[in-house]
């Protein structure tokens, strides 16, 4: 094998002698991402290739930035109570409720040369809470019941709850009135009818820095400079997105020149791109964002043995999670103590932390009343065997190896885990949505900056049949304590009073250990060396949004 | 013989109408749907939401009902949508059908130029030396697992030699001129050529050797023909009906090999488009575009046997010999 | 075999032993299977074990102790290749036979009885010959059990997807042998001894088992020895495209399929499973064609 390294030593010499041309014309930037977006509508299908695409032909509103901070992009001012652009107030049936007025950027104008007004606001509102029109997040326009129109600009949103995130309409993303208004008359047919599947390249729908001028199906896209764009100018003459399903091809097209950069938000894997760095550091840069998307395994608290709270401790006393994410991960992926990321300014450091420490994982097996048995397993009393099923999906091989190594953990301090894994749609569609694991289910939650677990923790989310398995809690998590944590922070404005809060509730999670936390995903952007400007954000919002601010390096 | 097109056609339609039930029922029968595949990339979607979408794709009735609303539809040429690029299936059909023309089109004619005289030469002499350096080359082509070897392709000639493009297409580069063209498509014909040479060469050289076993050819050896003059006037002609049939049979297996060429070298053809479907749930994408291969694959079948009954009358059907 | 007049044993192998290919392709299969088959006792004997994961020991290269290196985990490469070997040789074989078994009876039924019967069988076996394979397998492969019935326990059992690869490449390749066997078939029972059998009086079930069926041996053969090849290959595919055999258990698909991404850092862990398959499935190759060279029986009237 000694020869196919050093073919590949020679080979880089070559493919670095031979890349000069490149450099002739680098008005072009090409970017490899893994997936092709079913749709080019905003507001259907949400899609982290749809989102990477659409940030850079249009903007939302507000945005999380890089330092994970709200802020405005479409609009002027960030509305908050303080600033006067929110106001507290009753919904007609008297329940608290808040106005928010937006303004919308002055020069804002779609791609055609028709200004981005209200109307459009009121249109994209009108669609999002029809219940035929298609659009996934309906619940973000139903809590929004009525708009005012202030002016062309300008428009005020009453909602009919008051939370600490009352501003921030992220996912509200305008469709252009002018062309979609006529498509939208039937609504049951405006899903195959709308203009961004029947004439995606229509510059009318767009208005961001980038206009799509080619797009052919499942495989690229090209953009190109918009001429009504109100932001800086972009430097890029084109931007091609190539969608190339598997990642050893991304590779190769990377190294080949097919492709300039991989995108972190669809890329490589982490230990690819950790293979990547050690052979290719000279040429490109590696950025590595831990961010959002947090890696767990969902215990199922239904299941007799996970009940006991010394044996969720000793599951997690008993894997080397810190080793795992050095040695397979590079220390680019930090280990997770509660669901919170660090990087999030309501994180808390002194919770509970469970180390690595087998005899503590073996002391409390004892204790538990599970003696090791002779065939390398614990037995309890009754000579039932300590085992679990691990499941996840089936070709993430990030998680397959993760897996292994902690199947081989567990058996070390004798807990028979074993696997099942399943495509990833059964599992997230039925496995665990219908609550139908035994044991442990091992996925990630994604999720944008300080948000409630709401969902996942409280115990009115259990899925159950009777009601039609609505909710994300899976392991069937109770605590009233915790039920009552997470409704008032919802409702708490107050910075430094929710703080506390969420304090109480990382603690809680972190002693009654529902999950067991691993560790926190890291993207792995894969730059040219000339390319300066990408800044990871590290959650769901893609970097695109700051696309104009990409440049080649003097 | 006007009859028999007739028949064939007939019983076409109907392997076609099966065939769609079947595939239809199948795709059912596999887990989740396509709503289930926007939950996992949507932290905002709520268990309600999901619900609603579902019936308003109409997932939630049988999949019977929904098969039968699709026939409904698919007999008036409405063949629905395609989920997963929101467009009419045709629409994306299409495009895709044209470039794997293109691929398999060029790499079945290459493969062809091939595999027919070295298997010719094969059959000259059998057990020859060249026989087994041939039969060595034509059992690697079709030994090696594809997806392997095109990636050893890709790794040879587009990241060490850096030569070739590893993937994609010229219109993706906005690349032009007919060379800078074809230069994408040179690494997946010659994945899918090295693939198919194997079969093709084996049958052309059984049947050779068959053929130079006639009276005819000893006849015409008799009379003091040259080999050469033996082969390309008598043998070949007689030799190359059974293989026809047989490389009509194997139309089928064009879509397989197309399949892994294409996921790999992200080539946007029909069978990269296939595979997407089936695993992104789209139902009417991965029925019509099945049915379509099918469909063709029928049509090569059919052709194969207007051919061999027209070139050999006496014979009914094909040898069973494959 | 003995049956057969025209056919001795001795010509056989004689034209078999001629195809010096096929011997060795013959020998290198046996080789392969006392190596695969035996897995646990060589494993046992050279103390390899491919289970215990060390982090530690990721991407070592050849040792005494690690006779071929370690893999991603820091698990024995060798010990897991045994393993990936007695899979993959496994589902091979099994679903090449079970695919013969079924062709066998389709071909023997359909050309034994002929008529209405035959017609409808074989454009059955036409229309699922026409289907496009690959394809067909993945929907097949993804399909969910026990949304037909089958018990929980039985598709949550570890060696599933073993054995539900096993049966889908057998139901979605039984139309050659079947095609195949009608063809003799139709041949045979117009010989006159079969005709003098049925005179006599013979069962239907008697004439296909005594004098059709041992004269049909051979090109049974030969046609599971070619498809065990091509099912091994099929596999890998199915691996590549994430439908194969399921982690923890290895497979030489599997195997190469995760070593793709690791072709720079481990070139070994993708070159040993990748070689493998390719040896074992041009030896079936050449074994098969050494087969169909040695018991055709046109080749030996010519030859004799």
């Amino acid at each position: 094998m000694q020869f196919a390294k050093r073919l590949a030593c020679a080979a880089l010499t070559f493919v670095v002698s031979n890349m000069s041309p490149a450099f002739a014309a680098r008005e072009k930037l090409v970017i490899g991402i893994t997936q092709f977006p079913s749709t080019f509508h905003p507001n259907i299908d949400a899609m982290a290739a749809k989102s990477y695409i659409h940030a850079m032909v249009a903007r939302p509103f507000t945005t999380y930035d890089k330092d994970w901070n709200l802020v405005c992009m479409l609009c002027t001012e960030l509305p908050t109570i303080e600033n006067g652009l929110a106001k507290p107030e009753l919904t007609a049936d008297g329940k608290q409720g808040i106005a928010v007025t937006y303004t919308i950027q002055a020069k804002a104008t779609w791609g055609d040369g028709v200004a981005v007004t209200t109307k459009d606001a009121v249109f994209t509102w009108k669609v999002g809470r029809h219940q035929k029109s298609g659009v996934g997040n309906i619940e973000l326009y139903r809590s929004i019941y009525k708009i005012d129109t202030l002016s062309d600009k300008s428009f005020t949103l009453h909602f009919d709850k008051l939370t600490f995130d009352y501003n921030g309409i992220n996912d509200f993303n305008l469709l252009p009135a002018h062309l979609e208004e006529k498509k939208f008359s039937e609504p049951g047919a405006y899903k195959n009818r709308t203009a961004y599947d029947t004439d995606a390249l229509n510059k009318g729908l767009f208005f961001g820095p980038y206009l799509m001028t080619e797009m052919a199906t499942g495989s690229h896209v090209v953009l190109e400079p918009n001429p009504t764009w109100y932001g800086r100018p972009p430097k890029f003459k084109q931007i091609v997105v190539r969608a190339i399903g598997n990642t050893a091809a991304l590779e190769a097209n990377l190294l080949s020149g097919g492709i300039d950069m991989i995108a972190g938000e669809l890329g490589l894997t982490i230990d690819q791109a950790i293979s990547f760095e050690k052979r290719h550091k000279q040429k490109y840069d590696i950025l590595y964002k831990p961010g959002l998307v947090y890696e767990h395994i969902d215990l199922n608290l239904e299941n007799p043995f996970l009940q006991d709270l010394r044996v969720r401790k000793a599951l997690v006393h008993a894997i080397d999670r810190q080793t795992i994410s050095e040695r397979l991960f590079g220390g680019r992926q930090p280990v997770a103590h509660t669901s919170v990321n660090p990087l999030d300014w309501v994180f808390a450091d002194d919770v509970p932390k469970y180390g690595y420490d087998p005899k503590q994982a073996a002391t409390l097996l004892d204790a538990a009343g599970w003696r090791m048995g002779d065939t390398g397993f614990r037995i309890n009393g009754q000579g039932q065997k300590l085992g679990f099923e691990l499941m996840t999906t089936a070709g993430n091989r990030t998680r397959e190896l993760v897996q292994q190594i902690l199947q081989s953990q567990w058996k070390a301090v004798g807990i028979d885990v074993r696997i099942k894994n399943e495509p990833a749609r059964v599992f997230f569609g039925q496995t665990m949505t219908e609550r139908r694991y035994t044991g442990m289910g091992m996925y990630a939650w994604m999720s944008s900056p300080e948000n409630i677990p709401r969902t996942t923790l409280h115990s009115n989310h259990i899925p159950t049949k009777s009601n039609n398995f609505s909710g994300q809690n899976y392991t069937s998590y109770k605590n009233p304590a915790m039920d009552e944590l997470l409704e008032r922070i919802e409702t708490e404005l107050d910075k430094s009073k929710r703080l506390v809060l969420w304090r109480q509730l990382q603690h809680i999670y972190a002693r009654d250990l529902p999950v067991i936390p691993l560790y926190f995903r890291a993207n792995a952007f894969i730059l040219p060396k000339w390319l300066s400007g990408v800044e990871p954000t590290g959650h769901q919002y893609s970097t695109t949004l700051w696309v104009e601010n990409w440049e080649i390096r003097p | 013989m006007i009859q028999f097109v007739f028949s064939r056609l007939f019983q076409s339609m109907a392997v076609i109408v099966i065939m769609s039930y079947a595939i239809y029922g199948l795709m059912g029968l596999m887990p989740g749907d396509p709503i289930d595949l926007m939950i996992t990339s949507d932290p905002n979607m709520t268990t309600e939401g999901a619900a609603r979408l579902r019936t308003l794709y109409g997932l939630d009735r049988p999949i019977t009902e929904r098969y039968l609303h699709w026939l409904e539809g698919a007999v008036t040429g409405d063949f629905g949508y395609s989920r997963l690029f929101s467009r009419p299936v045709f629409e994306v059909i299409w495009p895709a059908l044209g470039n794997t023309a293109i691929l398999l089109g060029s790499s079945f004619v290459i493969a062809l130029g091939i595999a027919l005289p070295l298997g010719i030469l094969a059959a000259i002499k059998p057990y020859s030396k060249l026989d087994y350096s041939i039969n060595l080359f034509v059992f690697a082509g079709i030994s090696v697992p594809p997806f392997w070897l095109a990636l050893l392709l890709i790794t040879l000639f587009s990241v060490i030699f850096g030569i070739l493009p590893a993937g994609g297409t010229a219109d993706a580069a906005g690349a032009s001129g007919l060379w800078e063209r074809a230069k994408y498509l040179v690494l997946p014909i010659a994945s899918l050529t090295l693939a198919s040479i194997g079969g093709h060469a084996r049958y052309m050289r059984a049947s050779m050797i068959e053929t130079l076993r006639h009276e005819f050819i000893r006849t015409a050896r008799a009379k003091g023909l040259s080999q050469t003059q033996v082969i390309t006037r008598h043998a070949l002609r007689n030799a190359l009906i059974p293989v026809t049939t047989v490389i009509a049979l194997d139309f089928g297996y064009l879509f397989s090999g197309a399949l892994v060429t294409e996921t790999i070298f992200a080539y946007p053809g029909m069978g990269k488009l296939i595979f997407d479907a089936i695993m992104g749930n789209d139902y009417n994408l991965a029925l019509v575009s099945l049915l379509f291969a099918t469909l063709l694959t029928l049509l090569g079948n059919f052709m194969a046997d207007v051919a061999y009954t027209w070139l050999d009358p006496r014979l009914g059907f094909a040898k069973g010999d494959a | 075999m003995t049956t057969r007049k025209d056919h001795p044993t001795s010509l056989v192998w004689h034209r078999f032993s001629q195809h010096r290919l096929a011997i060795a392709s013959g020998f290198l299969l046996i080789w392969m299977g006392l190596l695969a088959g035996g897995a646990p006792l060589w494993k046992s004997l050279l103390v390899l074990d491919g289970q215990t994961v060390d982090l530690f020991m990721r991407f070592q290269p050849a040792s005494s102790l690690h006779p071929l290196g370690t893999d991603e985990l820091g698990r024995d490469f060798l010990a897991r290749l045994l393993d990936g070997g007695r899979v993959s040789l496994l589902v091979g074989i099994t679903a090449a036979l079970f695919a013969s078994l079924i062709g066998t009876v389709v071909g023997l039924i359909s050309g034994y009885f002929g008529g209405r019967l035959d017609a409808l069988m074989m454009r059955f076996t036409d229309g699922i010959i026409s289907l496009p394979l690959l394809p067909l397998l993945i929907v097949l492969a993804a399909i969910d059990l026990s949304k037909l019935g089958v018990p929980v326990a039985l598709i949550n059992a570890e060696n599933a997807s073993l054995f539900r690869i096993s049966i889908i490449v057998a139901l979605a390749g039984w139309t050659t042998v079947a095609r195949l066997v009608r063809a003799e078939t139709l041949a045979l029972r117009e010989r006159d001894y079969v005709r003098a059998s049925r005179a006599q009086g013979a069962t239907s079930w008697r004439i296909m088992r005594v004098h059709i069926l041992p004269n049909l041996a051979a090109s049974i053969i030969v046609a599971t020895t070619l498809s065990t090849g091509n099912i091994i290959l099929l596999e890998s595919v199915l691996s590549f495209l994430g439908l194969g055999i399921q982690p923890p258990i290895a497979s030489w698909g599997n195997l190469l399929t995760n070593a793709q991404e690791l072709i720079w850092e481990a070139p070994q862990l993708a070159f040993y499973p990748g070689a493998l398959i390719f040896l074992t499935v041009i030896a079936f190759n050449f074994l098969g064609d050494g087969l169909r060279d040695a018991l055709d029986p046109k080749t030996i009237h010519s030859q004799g």
